[in-house]
């Protein structure tokens, strides 16, 4: 909202108050000051003059001679440019010598063979907007020539403020002057709302409202005796300043209460509304199944049982709050109007504004909470307006409606606005900031009643009152402390996942961390490998876009197009991880988020081969395990959607699978565009990995020394090691330590269909050293296990 | 032989050591010299015996002296052979120790993800436990529980993706906040958390928004607990984050959840308070939203607000991240492109 810093002055002292200044205190105390500008600063020098004469430049299509003198002056000739000047206007003149508050020095100048005597000003030359339609046409209403322009545009400062949504109290000059006054300590000077002696002329009012919960307050008042009169001089300069366009009078000053005083009104046409002379029936109902109205921007809106309506007669003539109907709307031969000052539940035209897609200024205040209290002085300024300054007379006046209640004071003890806010303050430094936001305030005992401005619909209760006090006294006053440290147990039930441990792990291997937005297009997720089997998608009821449409149900997909990014800008090889929640999908029930972590290794060149890679990712995830306490980690080769179907394995760790490991197919990795080869994993790690990692054990190192025997096998060449080495550990053996596959031989030596193993026994007793005859006895169990298992034979 | 001759042998034998050029040939001339049988030193000393007593203990002494010296410039020389040997095969062994390795490395941090643990170090050293949430929230926890019932005008700024049936009762939450109700429903006070994660609004991606982004909240609920504890638990932390010098402010705000409700501002670091693109000529950026628990809010989640008061704070580390690393446009913390991860 715009807020000019002369109209505020009218109602609160600004005398000395730099509006940096002013801003600043508005800012900190939670109406932002987003911009201030200067409006109409520096004007002094240019006058108003007269246009007497006007003709074409000749030899030039767009440029004018004009004539313009000021009282006593012989007329000096001025070329222009634009084309709305005419004989009789009134415009800013800058003579040779001025300086403009955009910067620029007027002089003379030669224009086809003609001396112009300066220049006559558009808006935006001056400071007054950003308009550049042409010259500023001055109303005699508000000028004469002669007069320096700045009369007629005394210096002003714009503020653009951003207005809390709890504050709709600040939506208006009055509500930032009340602002300011309690924030500088100034008197608040409140607009003239003194109203005139009713007349007997016009129609009465009856109002009845269907719902007070719907529409607190309605009042009504009829005026008779409007002319054709705009509104006055002041009028229409603030509203300029503030942005908004001249409709005439009885709508400017309509307008201009709004942004005064910050309630919103609508005038209708009484002539054009179904009313006799003696009575008018105003209604506030709800709309009905097939009603609908013609409103005022021409749009035709249809009504339904959730919609508020402003009825005479019972036929709708507005949707309250939000627009008035094409019918009864006020032109320029309009002499007497209905005028409304209301207030409608917030709530309802939130909802009715969502489904009409239709948002005005007066529907934004009343969505906002205004208070209903704000009617009164609405009515009360416009009538005062339009009784001075544009001969209206007050009507009868209204029957009906329902009395608002009071404001209720709230109970409060100083004592606990000072813990609140962590400072010590008086009953009096507690009282007088409140009391500044007109505020009343009463002793009561050590307590106080405090009841606040019936404008604040926001404070109701005592730790609102603490926010009054903080932000008026400014939080640049409050001493900043440490709580003392009274540490809780931890939250297991909301303990964080292993992230820290997991990203640790797999940056210390090489790979770098990625983050992805968890909305992935449903189509291509489906062509990432992953862990989980053929569960439906979880979908986005209200989507951005089909590409971000359905939430993830594992971190491959975000890894290959990050893959691709990657090679798209000359990165030969890629290694990335992502950890996160991924979610799946459990029908009506809470979704399951598992927490997962992910990882890609892309070549595209020969620098390591992809098995390498591969088996650098699955030392990797045994690493994993290893520091998060998972435990052993076993490999099953298994076919497995969208990997290589002789590199892939599932990821075990005891009897439980945790997730899989192997090479991107072929026509997967074409999809998303990635040359080379992929290696991936991706791992369920809730449930599994320790976010405290491994708990520490230990035993007392052996004092004996082991027995080491190497044994070399042959085997047939697709014999799966992992299955071997299971079988020797069940076997149970006394004293063996550890068997480790030192060599592979893949020569042909060996003779077709085989390869060659060499494993490294390890055997340790406790208390002794072992015997050869011992260590040969291993060895044949060894090699029995091994024969039964793969065929092994000894080499 | 006397001692003059052994004196003559040992000169010719200290001449081939030092000729010597390989450790086969020292062993040749060690075997002629020094041979056990038939080397010419050893056999000079063979003769000691022979000689005549008197004459045995000058030639005696020389011999002793002469093989001593022989020996100790052949292990000299072979010393010496033997490290040339060495360096030759080394030599032979030459890699380019200049060429640009490639290995694994390090792998890098994600600006943001890099970010979030740095906020929970601060916070660790004042006593916070980290803890998660879970990402799908009712609108129970993500709202109303939160002070903002259907239609409250604060829901304008969540603007919320909802899931289609049948999962239709589950959203994506729109801040980190719900995590607060669940801290206090899970746990008595006192409670010291912050809640780093993922949350979503319906905003279409453009250089200062992503539908989906990052925020760390933080909940102090404890007996006593007041404003001024706020500012300075805030203070500390974004000094800690942006550096001692850092300017910081505190400006009146609202959040249905909290009252009072502030926001903190730090000094712009590009023109230090001026006014500049950056800060959109404010001279001050915003970074985080906090204020003193809602009684309301403490209620839901069965804290007494007699007994108890609390403050909880929320900021976006992905905002922080653009900020704090120069960078323009918010969509490139979720690109994953190695050149800006090898940064960090």
């Amino acid at each position: 909202m715009r807020v000019s810093h002369e109209w505020l002055s009218e109602m609160v002292d600004l005398e000395g108050v730099e509006p940096a200044r002013a801003a600043e205190l508005l800012t900190l105390s939670g109406t932002e000051v987003e911009k201030v500008t200067a409006y109409g600063v520096g004007l002094d020098q240019v006058v108003v003059g007269e246009v007497f004469g006007l003709r074409r430049v000749e030899g030039s299509d767009h440029l004018f001679l004009a004539h313009v003198a000021i009282p006593g002056q012989e007329p000096r000739e001025v070329i222009c440019g634009a084309d709305n000047l005419f004989v009789g206007a009134l415009v800013p003149w800058a003579r040779p010598g001025t300086r403009l508050p955009i910067g620029v020095e007027i002089g003379r100048k030669r224009l086809r063979g003609i001396w112009s005597e300066g220049m006559l000003c558009a808006p935006d030359e001056l400071g007054l907007g950003s308009e550049h339609d042409g010259v500023l046409i001055l109303s005699p209403d508000d000028a004469e020539a002669g007069m320096p322009l700045d009369r007629v545009y005394p210096a002003d400062h714009l503020y653009e403020l951003e207005v809390l949504s709890n504050r709709a109290d600040c939506l208006s000059h009055w509500g930032v002057a009340r602002e300011l006054s309690a924030l500088l300590s100034r008197a608040l000077r409140n607009p003239d709302v003194s109203r005139p002696a009713r007349s007997g002329s016009g129609p009465m009012v009856r109002v009845t409202v269907d719902s007070s919960a719907d529409c607190p307050v309605y009042l009504a008042e009829v005026l008779t005796g409007l002319g054709n009169t705009p509104a006055p001089a002041f009028v229409r300069r603030r509203l300029a300043a503030i942005g908004q366009r001249s409709l005439g009078g009885i709508v400017d000053v309509a307008n201009y209460v709004m942004f005064e005083v910050g309630q919103p009104l609508h005038t209708f046409d009484l002539s054009r509304l179904p009313a006799s002379e003696k009575e008018l029936e105003v209604g506030v109902r709800r709309g009905r199944q097939g009603e609908s109205i013609p409103c005022l921007d021409g749009v035709r809106r249809d009504l339904d049982p959730e919609t508020l309506v402003i009825t005479v007669g019972d036929a709708p003539q507005a949707v309250a709050g939000l627009i008035g109907g094409e019918a009864s709307a006020v032109g320029a031969d309009t002499s007497q109007v209905l005028l409304e000052a209301a207030n409608f539940n917030w709530a309802r035209l939130r909802s009715t504004s969502r489904r009409l897609r239709l948002r005005t200024e007066a529907s934004s205040r009343f969505e906002r909470q205004l208070s209903p209290h704000l009617a009164r002085a609405g009515a009360d300024r416009f009538i005062h307006l339009a009784v001075r300054h544009l001969g209206a007379t007050l009507g009868p006046g209204a029957a009906g409606g329902v009395p608002l209640t009071p404001a209720s004071a709230i109970r409060c003890d100083p004592g606990r606005i000072s813990s609140i806010l962590g400072m010590e303050l008086s009953s009096e430094a507690v009282a007088s900031p409140l009391r500044r936001l007109q505020f009343e305030v009463q002793e009561d005992g050590a307590e106080m009643l405090v009841t606040p401005s019936p404008y604040r619909t926001d404070v109701t209760t005592a730790v609102d009152l603490a926010e009054e006090v903080g932000r008026i006294i400014g939080y640049q006053e409050v001493p900043g402390t440490l709580p003392p440290i009274r540490q809780a147990p931890p939250l297991e039930a909301l303990a964080e996942p292993v992230a820290h441990l997991a990203s640790t792990t797999c940056r210390a291997a090489g790979f770098s961390e990625a983050l992805s937005l968890s909305l992935v297009s449903g189509e291509r997720e489906g062509l990432a490998p992953r862990l989980i089997g053929d569960l439906a998608h979880l979908e986005l009821a209200n989507p951005l876009s089909a590409q971000l449409g359905s939430l993830r149900q594992g971190l491959l997909q975000g890894l290959l197009q990050s893959a691709h990014h990657n090679q798209a800008r000359g990165q030969d090889r890629v290694r990335l991880f992502e950890q996160g929640a991924v979610f799946w999908g459990r029908g009506q029930e809470r979704p399951e988020e598992p927490w997962m972590v992910a990882l890609l290794d892309l070549a595209d060149d020969s620098t390591e081969d992809g098995v390498s890679r591969l088996r650098h990712l699955m030392a990797l995830i045994a690493s994993l395990s290893n520091v998060g306490g998972g435990g052993a980690v076993e490999f099953r080769p298994v076919t497995w959607p969208a990997l290589h179907r002789a590199r892939a394995a599932e990821v075990w760790a005891g009897a439980e699978l945790r997730g899989i490991v192997g090479e991107v197919a072929q026509p997967v990795a074409d999809a998303f565009d990635v040359r080379g080869r992929l290696e991936v994993a991706e791992l369920r790690l809730d449930g599994w990995l320790k976010p405290g990692g491994r708990p520490g054990h230990a035993a007392p190192l052996p004092r004996t020394p082991a027995l080491v025997l190497d044994l070399s096998v042959a085997v047939p060449s697709r014999a799966l090691l992992g299955p071997a080495l299971r079988a020797v550990s069940a076997l149970g053996l006394p004293w063996l330590e550890q068997v480790t596959p030192i060599d592979e031989y893949l020569g042909d030596q060996l003779g077709p269909g085989l390869k060659g193993w060499t494993l490294r026994l390890r055997l340790r007793h406790p208390e002794r050293t072992l015997t050869t005859a011992e260590g040969d006895a291993a060895r044949q169990a060894v090699l029995r296990v091994l024969e039964l298992e793969v065929g092994a034979k000894a080499r | 032989m006397t001692p003059v001759d052994l004196q003559e042998l040992t000169a010719m034998a200290l001449e081939e050591i030092a000729r010597a050029d390989s450790l086969e040939r020292l062993d040749e001339v060690r075997l002629r010299y020094l041979g056990r049988r038939d080397g010419l030193v050893t056999l000079a000393g063979q003769r000691l015996r022979k000689l005549a007593p008197e004459e045995r203990a000058a030639f005696g002494q020389e011999f002793n002296r002469a093989s001593g010296q022989l020996r100790s410039a052949m292990e000299a020389r072979q010393r010496q052979l033997a490290a040339g040997e060495e360096e030759q095969r080394e030599d032979g062994e030459w890699v380019d120790m200049s060429h640009p390795f490639r290995g694994p490395g390090q792998g890098h941090s994600h600006p943001v993800a890099g970010l979030i643990r740095e906020i929970e170090d601060i916070f660790a050293f004042l006593g916070y436990q980290s803890v998660a949430g879970p990402e799908l929230e009712d609108d129970q926890h993500n709202f109303q529980l939160l002070n903002m019932p259907p239609e409250h005008p604060a829901r304008d700024s969540h603007d919320t993706f909802y899931l289609s049936p049948p999962a239709g009762g589950w959203l994506y939450r729109t801040h980190t906040s719900p995590v607060q109700m669940r801290a206090m429903l899970a746990s008595p006070p006192p409670l010291r958390i912050i809640v780093p994660g993922k949350v979503a609004r319906r905003d279409n991606p453009d250089p200062t928004h992503t539908p989906v982004f990052h925020q760390v909240e933080g909940l102090c609920v404890d007996r006593g607990v007041t404003l001024g504890d706020l500012k300075g638990t805030l203070e500390y932390a974004i000094r800690a984050l942006f550096g001692r010098e850092r300017r910081v402010r505190l400006r009146a705000s609202f959040f249905p959840y909290t009252e009072p409700s502030l926001e903190a501002d730090v000094a712009c670091a590009v023109c230090q308070g001026a006014g500049c693109r950056t800060c959109l000529q404010k001279g001050w950026i915003e970074i985080l939203g906090s204020g003193m628990v809602h009684p309301e809010v403490l209620r839901n989640g069965g804290v007494d607000p007699e007994s108890y008061s609390g403050f909880a704070f929320g900021m976006g580390p992905d905002r922080i991240a653009v900020l704090r690393y120069g960078l323009s446009d918010l969509r490139d913390l979720y690109e994953n492109d190695l050149r800006l991860l090898e940064c960090f």
